[in-house]
């Protein structure tokens, strides 16, 4: 009788110790700092059912990419972290954990039985997972491919412009040097420019210039991880990148962004542009870019490989543990296959395959069977704890050499130079 | 007999009201200016965030060894005077006109410190807009007038001077209302002299404005120097550095290497180069002061 009401007891208690846990983390305000593209706001729609579900609320403050860096390396070496879940950019994923700011996911997805089969492993091992810990958990998919004005290769008077100046039918580019030359062919015309290039130094350039790289065939590291770059696959590369921003791409390309090449593919006065599979339905929009709706088409890139990258969730160390336990169980909610799949509806770029596989999904947008394909031959930027600096080592030798201010072998060896100076650092 | 100075009542009650200000700008600014030093004779980066060991001069020795180190600092020389010859030319023009105005005087100062009241980031982001190559206003009004649309931030032999063209037109308010306050502030009786004397209005201004102005115009001009050697924001939204580095300024050097390459130390020691050139222009700020006086 005794040991029944002792455990009563014990088990009463046990209850009110969870019900106090459970009540303290329903205290918890989660504030995520996010970049401000369309995938934040596919999120942002359904977090009054997250709220509604746990009574967890959620904050999202949207910033630009070039800023969210150095708001969060700021937040995770301050005591305690403003930001209690993070949105970490795959270019991070090397820096991050190496510097300890990150929580290991593996005993959160442990105790929640968390299922990890459908997730693209490339994409987690993209995000830093390895045999011992899953620092990050892929959150969308960001890999790159052509968006480009199928009218404009379907329209008759340019087939016959094109077979007149090249003497080659006008077909979708299967090389890099195709695409470079199509892109030319079309500025030359003076209607619209070939490419919508985001040549500004940095993350912008290096992001597309590594499509360039990846189409000829060339890498930034083989298999051993020893620097490869300079090759003549490399210089290809260079090459054409710095001839499409000079003969084939808008006047300002040196200093455009990602916001300015989709401003200008919107109005109708590009081409084409190498950016994210999922920018598709955003120009593809009758309301937001009435000249280029119902024109566009999407495919990997000329070459057969793009960029691959993507985000993912982490939660931060310096946050208390109600913090912690409440970001896992956003982390765990808005990657389920339910919102996933509510996400995909709306335009997200899923990182798990019964995602990409889902029959309402594909319904809707059927050109996320090409995305699939953009996700799969895609291949990946170096990622190593100083990924964002050798974007900008990187980006700076891209500028040189495209603004024609440094010759294409003395940029391509001086960035090969610095990835390898920067992994024996 | 002498009394000593922390005895006396005065002494005393002034310390009492200055000690909350200056213990304010101890914790403010003493502290983080002296962690910064530490941190730049340190081995300190993100990534290991330990201060020891001290590594001495060495994190200045790296920076120093960096070609980019010294094209940063003669691009924020060229940049900083520049700017301010731009600000105090435009500035002076305008103080000489608003000394002539009667009317409407209070409508002028209110408009002209529009630019000065916004922030550099605003400023930056409303011209990148303007001066957007394809889609902003300032390429379409050259085409209007039959001129060759430019490519304002993306050509390298131009970025910096639109740059400085941008920062030209936010702070030449600032001089303009220092001058201004200078010129109503000089006396009337040399100008009746002059005038007398049958001296042109050119003259007057060269003989007798520019020399009584010249205490006030140098205070403007040093304060504007220091502020241009600081620019980072403008760098920072417009160019990223960039076209290849023909904008990246000592700020923005220190920035790359701080929080891009993870080295507070280099950063720090960056940042304490810049620091000692301001400081001798704060030194030759002063001492203009003490001539003055």
């Amino acid at each position: 009788m005794q040991l029944k009401c002792s455990l009563k007891a014990a088990l009463l208690g046990a209850t009110l110790l969870a019900a106090a846990g459970s009540a303290h983390a329903q205290n918890v305000t989660l504030r995520a700092l996010m970049e401000d593209v369309p995938e934040t706001q596919i999120i942002e729609k359904l977090l009054p059912e997250f709220e509604k579900e746990t009574g967890i609320k959620i904050e999202f403050e949207k910033i630009g990419y070039g800023d969210m860096h150095d708001k969060l390396v700021a937040q995770l070496v301050s005591p305690e972290s403003y930001y209690n879940v993070l949105e970490v950019d795959f270019l991070w994923a090397g820096e991050f954990p190496t510097a300890g700011w990150l929580e290991d996911l593996n005993p959160y997805i442990a105790k929640s039985g968390f299922d990890l089969k459908p997730f693209i492993p490339s994409m987690l091992e993209l995000l830093g997972q390895t045999k011992d810990a899953t620092p990050i958990l892929p959150m969308y998919n960001y890999s790159m491919g052509l968006i480009y004005r199928a009218d404009l290769l379907d329209d008759a008077k340019v087939k016959a412009d094109y077979k007149a100046k090249t003497g080659k039918e006008l077909a979708l580019p299967k090389t890099l040097a195709e695409y470079v030359e199509l892109s030319k062919f079309f500025k030359a015309g003076g209607n619209v420019v070939g490419a919508a290039m985001q040549a500004q130094r940095g993350d912008p350039n290096a992001m597309e210039f590594s499509n360039y790289l990846f189409s000829s065939g060339g890498a930034y590291l083989d298999a051993g991880r020893k620097v490869v770059l300079n090759s003549p696959e490399g210089l290809t590369a260079l090459k054409l990148y710095a001839d499409n921003v000079q003969n084939g791409a808008q006047q300002g390309a040196l200093s455009a962004t990602l916001d300015d090449t989709m401003r200008l593919m919107c109005a109708g006065k590009a081409f084409s542009m190498v950016t994210y599979w999922w920018m598709l339905p955003q120009l593809d929009n009758k309301e937001k870019c009435p000249e280029v709706a119902g024109k566009l088409a999407l495919s990997v890139m000329p070459g057969g490989h793009g960029e691959s990258g993507g985000w993912g969730w982490g939660i931060p160390k310096n946050t208390s543990d109600e913090s912690k336990a409440a970001a896992w169980k956003f982390i765990e909610w808005v990657q389920g296959k339910k919102v996933s799949i509510a996400r995909a509806l709306e335009g997200h770029a899923p990182v798990r395959s019964d995602v990409f596989e889902d029959e309402a999904v594909l319904k809707k947008y059927p050109f996320y069977k090409t995305g699939l394909d953009i996700v799969a031959s895609g291949k990946s930027f170096p990622i190593f704890a100083y990924s964002a600096q050798y974007e900008d080592v990187l980006g700076a030798q891209l500028s040189l050499a495209a603004g024609g201010q440094a010759k294409p072998e003395d940029a391509l060896k001086a960035a090969a130079d610095g990835l390898t100076q920067l992994l024996a650092k | 007999m002498r009394v000593p100075a922390f005895a006396d009542r005065d002494w005393r009650t002034g310390w009492a009201f200055a000690a909350p200000g200056l213990l304010t700008l101890a914790v403010v600014m003493g502290f983080p200016l002296v962690y910064a030093a530490l941190i730049s004779l340190s081995s300190l980066t993100l990534l290991k965030p330990m201060l020891q060991p001290f590594v001495g001069l060495k994190n200045f020795a790296t920076v120093m060894a960096d070609p980019l180190f010294w094209s940063a600092l003669w691009l924020t020389i060229k940049y900083s005077l520049v700017t301010v010859l731009g600000e105090f030319v435009v500035g002076l023009g305008i103080a000489l006109m608003l000394n002539r105005t009667v009317t409407m005087k209070p409508v002028y100062f209110a408009v002209l410190t529009i630019p000065m009241a916004m922030s550099p980031v605003s400023v930056a982001l409303i011209w990148r807009m303007l001066l957007q190559p394809n889609l902003g206003i300032a390429n379409q009004v050259m085409e209007s007038l039959g001129l060759p649309r430019i490519d304002w931030l993306g050509n390298a032999d131009l970025a910096l001077w639109t740059m400085a063209a941008i920062d030209i037109w936010q702070q030449t308010s600032f001089v303009v209302l220092i001058l201004a306050a200078g010129l109503a502030s000089l006396p009337r009786d040399p100008y009746e002299a002059a005038e007398v004397d049958g001296a042109t209005p050119l003259q007057q201004f060269w003989y007798i404005t520019l020399p009584m102005l010249r205490p006030v115009a140098a205070i403007a001009v040093i304060i504007q120097l220091i502020n241009e050697f600081r620019t980072y924001d403008l760098p920072y939204i417009l160019t990223k550095g960039g076209p290849g580095n023909a904008t990246e300024v000592l700020s923005f050097f220190a920035y790359r290497r701080a929080f891009l390459g993870l080295s507070l130390n280099e950063g720090a020691a960056a940042a304490f180069v810049l620091l000692l050139i301001v400081l001798g222009l704060t030194i030759l700020f002063f001492a203009t002061l003490e001539r003055r006086r």
